[in-house]
Formats: structure tokens, C-alpha cells, sequence
């Protein structure tokens, strides 16, 4: 065959560099569309999630009578605790009221619905606040208030007058009278600390709802995660990496450690269900039960990385190491595994990422619980991480569940921490790497 | 050290046999490997020559399915006794791999490796002495007292192996195998190499593998051809390139078809 | 033998053995010529064999650069090594021979106007045609790696020398009964001397070949007729 000139291009080139572009092409496509789809969702949920982190306070002067706060006068905390919420909500009522008075702004509406603008969490926020100072009966104390949902939604546009007027839970009057407030700086929204340490709250207060026990819950559970699977997953790994025969047993371990890792994690639940629970007997909903299961779920995800790690340590350091008169362990520990480190680390950063967001093994073994009280970590009575809690997740599956809108956006919310949560692990992880990386 | 019935002997291996398995690799090999020299191991690729190498340090026992059997002496010790351990073993019988393979530390480090594992200094001092003769004896002090502590990895290809044969040396062994030490070298590392190779042989018996028939000529005194697992010729380096015995060696060395 | 792998290295051996050949051919030739120009008195001849040296030298020049080049970029080990080095060798002692044959060529010159010598002039003939028959005999032995032959060969200057002695015996009769004879019979031993060491030569390169085919030199068992070394007189 004689060639052409080489500065023509014939067909068959042609051809194939037309092929090459395609591809390039579809390969940009994809990275395009995967990229719209995670903007997407970014938008969506910070879209929705924001506001969770803002919320509107009332500034409210608030009388509070002796004769009705504490009867007796002397100030005895059992008897004041007779004093319920509702009380408290009626002087808080009547404090507001006063308080609209004073700024001068003229209402038709009544003490009640006036008072009722404020979030029912609002009188047991007063409460405890006395209760911890019994002093302050008598006097006349300033309070930042939690406003209502619908009010708190009104400033963060999600309620408007016309969805107001069609709602039984507030009225246009109401939120004219709140604009009005806002105008007078009795009402502001400020940044919601109070959505990262309260605990969740119940279907008619999302204002109140806080992820406080989840994180706490979530928290106790990567501890337990990594405290069990990181020391089994990297022993057992180095241990059928290095020292294993290669024979039919090992095979079937490698086998199976392959398949574990891919068994849906809702499987994992029942297990921990059957195992932790009805047999060992562990708390219901306690984090160390949900610890142990994710630390199962994690194990092999941990393992095969790991494995993976370790074999990509280049034969000849193993040899150079032996070469010398190294035996097996100093060759492992002082040559192959500060190479392997950087990988094993990040398996161990997605199987906690996995195990972070993982919602199905936990709804299995009760950590769906409606739970107020902050879990310690360790009690004499349920023993280390055996107190009842939520998780991150489960949180935000718990939420969409509910019929106040309010708490839409306090799932969304809830993601947005959990994707935060996420961030930092890695960002460890990064940090880490480029630590171990930089021994060469 | 005792008294061999073989003036000079060094390594004395008989009826070696190695099996890969099914494979049987080496068969039936017998040699004598004289003190202070360099012998050279030529051969095709596959007939068996780094494999009967890395039966003298025994690095074979990495291998699940290698089997050893036969007689290998060193200093009339048979170093596949139950009693040897392989790591003390390969402290006197050092070894230098194809690929310069420093660990991926400090020069220093990668020297003093050695003799810190086998508790062979006592103090830092006595290390630095260490580190220091190994690089002078490899011909590597030059270019590295200025850099002890920048990384092995980042040295020329070269360098590297002369950290290598440096970081051997370190361990005071009586014995270096070196397994075609220079064929990821260009041919100026490879001429320092070989240089240093010759200047080994005042202080320690070399086995060199090399796929290079001319460097088994430039710097061995004795030469072993090796073919489908058989050692069909062991002489004089000078014999095996003028005038060999075997047609094989014959052949493979001036490169014919047979 | 068996073939090298690369075959052009096969094909520059063989060249520089041709080489080889053609050069023995050309110098037996010399020496064949160099004789029957003094038995003929043929000046013309003569001035050939003057001529044709400077073709020989040119041959011996031109293996050597070939030789060169094979181990240059060949480096030889073993029996190639053994070949080129053979090739050398051989190379230098026909080179050798051919001057000879051109110094016997010029003293023909000389001789012509000189008495004859009787008997001389076939007695040299049938000195060089011996030394001819080994070379020819040599470089078939090369040709065909035939040892036995070399080894026959290197057998024969024995004859030659004796031949060189019973003429050397014969020209100082000649000189001794007559002074005028001294001048040719001094050219004409110097020509006999030659000859015997043309045949030394032979007999040198047939050892060579020796050693290329076997590896090793033979010993030195070789009979030596050469004794004008220790004539003291008739």
C-alpha cells in the first residue's frame, strides 16, 4: 500500500477521530448531567433547609404575680412545679398582650389569639427559666420568646396571607400584627442554636424541634463504629492479606466478605434485632446496639479496602524489607502498613460515611423513638451508651413523616447537618493522607 | 567459622532440587561458591537461576507452594535446618533486587534499617559510623552526605541501587546476591554498579544473576550457565567466554539458535 | 555449527572469511610466481608479483577494519571470538608471506645478470611449490574446520626445512669453490630463506586454526628442521 500525502486526512481518520470526539463528548455529557443532579439536590435541600438555622424570637416583658406563680411565698420549688405550662401561658398571654399595648399598636385581636402567636414551647421555656430562678417572682422579667410555626413561617416566606386565611392554626390579623411587631423590633429572627442542641419536639411545635439527641445519638454511634470495626476490620484484613494460606477456606472467607458487603443493610437490622436485643438483651433504641450493628454493616466495607490497600504496597518493599532480615511483622509494621495507611484510612472514612447516613438497621432496633432527654454516655442503670436516642438519619426520615410543614424544612435542615458532618469526616481524612503521604 | 574440606568454599550446595508446585525448577544442581569472589548466574529467562539464588537467603520460604529439597551450605551449615531462622540467615546473606526498591524514608533511614533491626549499633554514634561506611563502601558517600535525610525514592535510578547495595551492606553480611542488579539501569549507572561490584569482592563473596552476558564477563570470576532448571556449566568466567565445554553454553552465549 | 539468532552477524563472518580466502589465493599465487620468475628469468613476471603485494596489503587492511567492526558491535565470545581473532592472525602472516614473495620478486631482478647457480633455481621451485601445496592445504582446512588436515599441515615444514637445509649446505659449497658466486648465492639463500619462513608462517596459521576450531594451541611437539643455526661447517 503506498501512503498519501500526510497532509491530507483520508476517510478512515476521519472516521476515527470523529469516534474519539463522540466519545469525549458523552464522557462531558455524563460528568454534565451528574453535576446538574447534584446542584439539584444541593439547591433543593440548602433551598428548603436554610431557614432551619434561622428563628423568629419574640422580645416579651412578661409581669410575673406571686399569687399565682407560687401561692404559698416561700419560694418552695416542689410546689411551684404545680404550676403547669398552661398557667404559664396564660401570664405569657396577657404579658404579650401588654407588650403590644406598650409599642402602641392597635389590635382587634384578643389576649388568647395574641398570645397564641408565641410557640406553646414558649411557656415551658418561662417555666423552666423560673423555676431555675425563683427569685424573679414578683418582678417583671424580659424574655427572647419562641414565636409560633406559622408566624416563624410568615417571616420565612412560607406562609403568606392568603395560606393564612385558609388556616385554622393562625389568620391574616395575626401575622398583620406580627409584621407590625417585626416593625417595632419586638419580633427578629436571629441564628437557631436552639436547632442544634434541643431535642426533637412534638407534631404541633416544629419550632422547637432540635437535633440535639440525634447528633448526640449519631455521635455515640461513630465512636462505637470505629472503635469496633477499625481495629477487627484492619486486623482481619492484614491478617488474610499477609498471613493466610491461600486455600479453599480462605477463598470461601474472601467470598463472603465480598457478599457482606453487599447485603442490603436493613438485613444488618434484623440481625441486631435478633442478636443485641431479643438475645444479649442490650436497650432497645441505645446507641450501643445501633453502634454494634452499623460496626457490622461497616466491617467488610472497611475489610475490602483495606485488603485492597495492602496489596497495592509494591512487592519489592516486601522484599527489600525481608532482603534485610526483617521478619514478617517488622516488614508489616514498619514498611507496608505506613504505605497502606493512606488507603485504609479512607476506607475507614466511607464506612463511617455509610454508616453515618444509614437509616434502615437503625428503624429495625427502635432508634425511631420520639426521645426528649439528652443520652449519656455512660449511666450505672443502662450501663456505657445504653440510654435511649435518635440518629441524624432517622431524624430526618422522622420528620418527613409529620403533617406540620414547619417540619419540611427541619428535615431539610437536619440533611444539611448530617452533609456537614460528612464534609468534616472527610476533611479529616484528607488531612490525615496528606499527613501519611508526606513520609513518601 | 570452620574449617571446610574445600579450601575457599563458601557455598556449597548439592542435589538442590526446587519445586514450584507441579513445576520442578531447579534439578539436581550442585556448585561451590569460592569466598571473595564474584560468580555470575547466566541463563534464558525462566531456566532457574534467580530462583536457585533466592534459595541462598531462602526467600523462597515467602512462597506457599516452593519446596526446597538437597543439600545448601554456608560455611558448612546447612541453612535449610530446622534450626536456622531465615531472618538471621538473611542478615549474613544480604540481597540487591532487579528494581532499586529503597523503602520510601530518609537515606539514613533506609541504611540504618538494617542495622537497627539487629541491634547492631549501641548508641546513635556508632549508627552514624554505620551508615557512613555502608554509603563510602557503596560508593554513595560523595553524593549523599549532603542529603542523609531527603528521600531514598527521590535519587537517580543509579543512586538508588547503590542505596540498595549500601543498605546490604549496613547488615555486615558475609554473602551479597545481587539479581541482575542492573537491568533498570541506563549503561553509566550500570559501569558504577559493576565498579562497585569489583570493589565488594575484597570483602564479600558476590552471586550476581544477570541477563547481560557481558556483564557476567566484566565482572565475575566464575560463571554457572543455567538452562531448564539444570546447571550445565560452571567454570572459570574466562573458560565459559573463550572456550566452553558445552555446545548449550556454546550457544546461548554467542548467541545461536540451540 | 548452528546458526546465530541474528543473521546478519552470520553474514558478516562469512564475508570476512572470503576475504580470507581470496587473500591465500592471491599469495599463493605470489609465491608460485615469484619462483618462475627467477627459474624463467621473466622480468616481467616479477614485476607482478611486485604489483600484486600491493593488492594483498590492501586485502589484509580490509579484514582488519572488517574484524574491527565484528567486535565492535558483535562483541564476540567464545568460538566467534576464537574466528576473529583466527581471522587476525591470518591475515598478518599471508600479509608476511606476500612480502616475502615481493623481496624474492626484486632480488629475481637482481639475478638476472648474475651466473646461474645449477640446480638452484628447481630446488627453490620445488621448495616453494611444497610451501604453496600447505598453504593451499591450510586454507582448505579453514574452509572445511578440518583439524586433521591443519594438524598434516603443520606436520610438513619439517620438510621444508629440510629442504632450506640441504640448500644452504649447497650454497656454501658453491661460494667456497668459487668467490664469484658468493653475490648470487647470498640473493639466492636470502630467497630460500624466505621460503622457509613462508612455511614457519603456514605452519603458524595452521595452529591457529587450530586453536580457533579446538580452543585451544597444540603443544609444541612439533619436529623442527631448521639446524643452519648451529652449522658451523660442512
Amino acid at each position: 500500500m503506498t501512503h498519501k500525502s500526510l497532509l491530507k486526512v483520508d476517510a478512515r481518520t476521519k472516521k476515527r477521530n470523529a469516534a474519539e470526539k463522540r466519545f469525549k463528548t458523552y464522557g462531558f455529557a455524563a460528568i454534565i448531567v451528574s453535576m446538574l443532579a447534584l446542584v439539584t439536590l444541593l439547591t433543593s435541600v440548602i433551598g428548603t433547609g436554610a431557614s432551619a438555622f434561622k428563628q423568629t424570637y419574640a422580645t416579651v416583658t412578661v409581669q410575673l404575680p406571686e399569687d399565682k406563680l407560687d401561692k404559698s411565698g416561700v419560694r418552695d420549688i416542689d410546689v411551684m412545679k404545680k404550676v403547669t405550662t398552661i398557667g404559664y401561658a396564660k401570664i405569657l398571654n396577657q404579658g404579650l398582650t401588654d407588650t403590644v399595648a406598650a409599642t402602641g399598636i392597635a389590635t382587634e385581636l384578643s389576649t388568647k389569639d395574641i398570645g397564641g402567636m408565641l410557640s406553646k414551647e414558649a411557656a415551658a421555656t418561662i417555666r423552666d427559666h423560673i423555676l431555675a430562678n425563683p427569685d424573679l417572682i414578683g418582678q417583671e422579667v424580659t424574655l427572647d420568646l419562641l414565636m409560633n410555626g406559622r408566624t416563624d413561617g410568615y417571616f420565612k416566606g412560607r406562609v403568606t396571607m392568603e395560606s393564612a386565611a385558609l388556616d385554622s392554626n393562625t389568620s391574616p390579623e395575626e401575622l398583620a400584627l406580627a409584621q407590625a411587631l417585626a416593625d417595632a423590633d419586638i419580633v427578629h429572627t436571629k441564628f437557631n442554636w436552639a436547632f442544634l442542641t434541643n431535642p426533637d419536639a412534638s407534631d404541633q411545635r416544629p419550632e422547637a424541634a432540635g437535633l440535639g439527641v440525634a447528633i448526640l445519638g449519631s455521635l455515640y454511634m461513630m465512636i462505637i463504629v470505629l472503635v469496633v470495626s477499625l481495629p477487627i476490620g484492619v486486623a482481619a484484613s492484614i491478617y488474610l492479606e499477609e498471613f493466610a494460606p491461600k486455600n479453599r477456606w480462605t477463598d470461601l472467607i474472601e467470598v463472603n466478605i465480598s457478599n457482606l458487603a453487599a447485603v442490603p443493610s436493613i438485613v444488618y437490622g434484623i440481625l441486631g434485632l435478633a442478636i443485641f436485643i431479643n438475645f444479649m438483651e442490650f436497650n432497645q433504641s441505645s446507641p450501643l446496639v445501633g453502634g454494634l450493628v452499623l460496626s457490622l454493616m461497616t466491617l467488610p466495607r472497611i475489610i475490602i479496602p483495606a485488603r485492597a490497600a495492602l496489596k497495592s504496597v509494591p512487592p519489592s518493599i516486601r522484599d527489600a524489607a525481608l532482603g534485610v532480615g526483617a521478619s514478617k511483622m517488622q516488614s508489616l509494621f514498619h514498611h507496608v502498613l505506613p504505605l497502606a495507611a493512606p488507603g485504609i484510612l479512607t476506607g475507614v472514612i466511607i464506612g463511617l460515611g455509610q454508616a453515618l447516613g444509614e437509616t434502615a438497621p437503625l428503624l429495625l432496633i427502635g432508634m425511631v423513638a420520639f426521645v426528649r432527654e439528652y443520652p449519656a454516655a455512660y449511666t450505672p442503670d443502662a450501663g456505657l451508651f445504653g440510654e435511649a436516642s435518635t440518629a441524624l438519619p432517622v431524624q430526618v426520615f422522622n420528620w418527613t413523616q409529620r403533617a406540620d410543614p414547619g417540619f419540611v424544612e427541619r428535615a431539610s435542615g437536619a440533611i444539611i447537618t448530617l452533609l456537614i458532618f460528612l464534609l468534616i469526616m472527610n476533611a479529616v481524612t484528607i488531612f490525615l493522607r496528606r499527613k501519611f503521604e508526606r513520609r513518601w | 567459622m570452620k574449617d571446610t574440606h574445600m579450601q575457599n568454599s563458601k557455598i556449597s550446595a548439592k542435589g538442590v532440587q526446587v519445586y514450584y508446585g507441579d513445576n520442578h525448577a531447579i534439578k539436581d544442581v550442585d556448585v561451590e561458591i569460592a569466598d571473595k569472589t564474584v560468580t555470575a548466574f547466566i541463563g534464558p529467562s525462566g531456566c532457574g537461576k534467580s530462583t536457585f539464588l533466592r534459595c541462598l537467603n531462602r526467600m523462597n520460604d515467602t512462597i506457599d507452594i516452593c519446596r526446597v529439597t538437597g543439600e545448601i551450605k554456608i560455611d558448612n551449615e546447612d541453612i535449610y535446618n530446622p534450626k536456622v531462622d531465615p531472618v538471621q540467615l538473611r542478615a549474613k546473606v544480604g540481597m540487591v533486587f532487579q528494581k532499586p526498591n529503597p523503602f520510601p524514608k530518609s537515606i539514613y533511614d533506609n541504611v540504618a534499617y538494617g542495622p537497627k533491626i539487629h541491634g547492631l549499633a549501641r548508641n546513635k554514634a556508632e549508627l552514624d559510623e554505620i551508615v557512613e561506611n555502608a554509603l563510602r563502601k557503596a560508593a554513595l558517600w560523595n553524593e549523599a552526605k549532603d542529603r542523609l535525610n531527603s528521600p531514598g525514592t527521590g535519587l537517580s535510578g543509579g543512586q538508588q541501587q547503590r542505596l540498595c547495595i549500601a543498605r546490604a551492606i549496613a547488615t555486615a553480611p558475609e554473602i551479597l546476591l545481587m539479581d541482575e542488579p542492573c537491568s533498570a539501569l541506563d549503561p553509566i549507572a550500570t559501569a558504577q554498579v559493576e565498579e562497585l561490584i569489583d570493589e565488594l569482592r575484597q570483602s564479600f563473596s558476590v552471586v550476581i544473576v544477570t541477563h547481560s552476558m557481558q556483564q557476567a564477563a566484566r565482572v565475575s570470576q566464575k560463571t554457572a550457565f543455567f538452562h531448564l532448571g539444570n546447571l550445565v556449566e560452571y567454570d572459570d568466567t574466562t573458560k565459559i567466554f573463550t572456550n566452553p565445554e558445552n555446545p548449550r553454553t556454546e550457544s546461548y552465549i554467542s548467541g545461536r539458535i540451540g | 555449527m548452528t546458526q546465530h539468532i541474528s543473521s546478519a552477524y552470520d553474514r558478516d563472518l562469512e564475508a570476512i572469511q572470503t576475504l580470507v580466502v581470496k587473500m591465500g589465493g592471491m599469495v599463493e599465487n605470489a609465491i608460485m610466481s615469484a619462483v618462475t620468475s627467477l627459474e624463467t628469468r621473466d622480468l616481467e613476471l616479477a614485476e607482478k608479483v611486485r604489483a600484486a603485494d600491493k593488492q594483498i596489503d590492501a586485502l589484509e587492511l580490509q579484514i582488519n577494519e572488517e574484524a574491527a567492526r565484528v567486535i565492535a558491535l558483535r562483541a564476540p565470545v567464545s568460538k566467534d571470538l576464537r574466528a576473529i581473532l583466527t581471522v587476525m592472525r591470518i591475515a598478518a602472516s599471508l600479509e608476511r608471506i606476500g612480502d616475502y614473495a615481493k623481496n624474492m620478486a626484486k632480488r629475481t631482478a637482481t639475478l638476472v645478470d648474475m651466473p646461474q647457480i645449477s640446480g638452484s633455481d628447481a630446488a627453490l621451485r620445488r621448495m616453494a611449490r611444497e610451501v604453496q601445496t600447505m598453504l593451499k592445504d591450510m586454507l582448505d582446512a579453514y574452509l572445511r574446520g578440518d583439524v586433521e588436515l591443519a594438524e598434516n599441515v603443520r606436520q610438513h615444514d619439517h620438510e621444508v626445512d629440510q629442504m632450506y637445509n640441504a640448500l644452504f649446505r649447497e650454497f656454501l659449497t658453491f661460494m667456497m669453490e668459487d668467490p664469484r658466486n658468493i653475490t648470487a648465492c647470498m640473493h639466492l639463500h636470502f630467497m630460500a630463506k624466505n621460503v622457509e619462513r613462508m612455511g614457519d608462517l603456514v605452519t603458524n596459521m595452521a595452529e591457529q586454526l587450530i586453536y580457533q576450531i579446538t580452543g585451544e594451541l597444540p603443544d609444541e611437539a612439533r619436529p623442527k628442521g631448521d639446524k643452519t643455526a648451529f652449522m658451523t661447517k660442512l
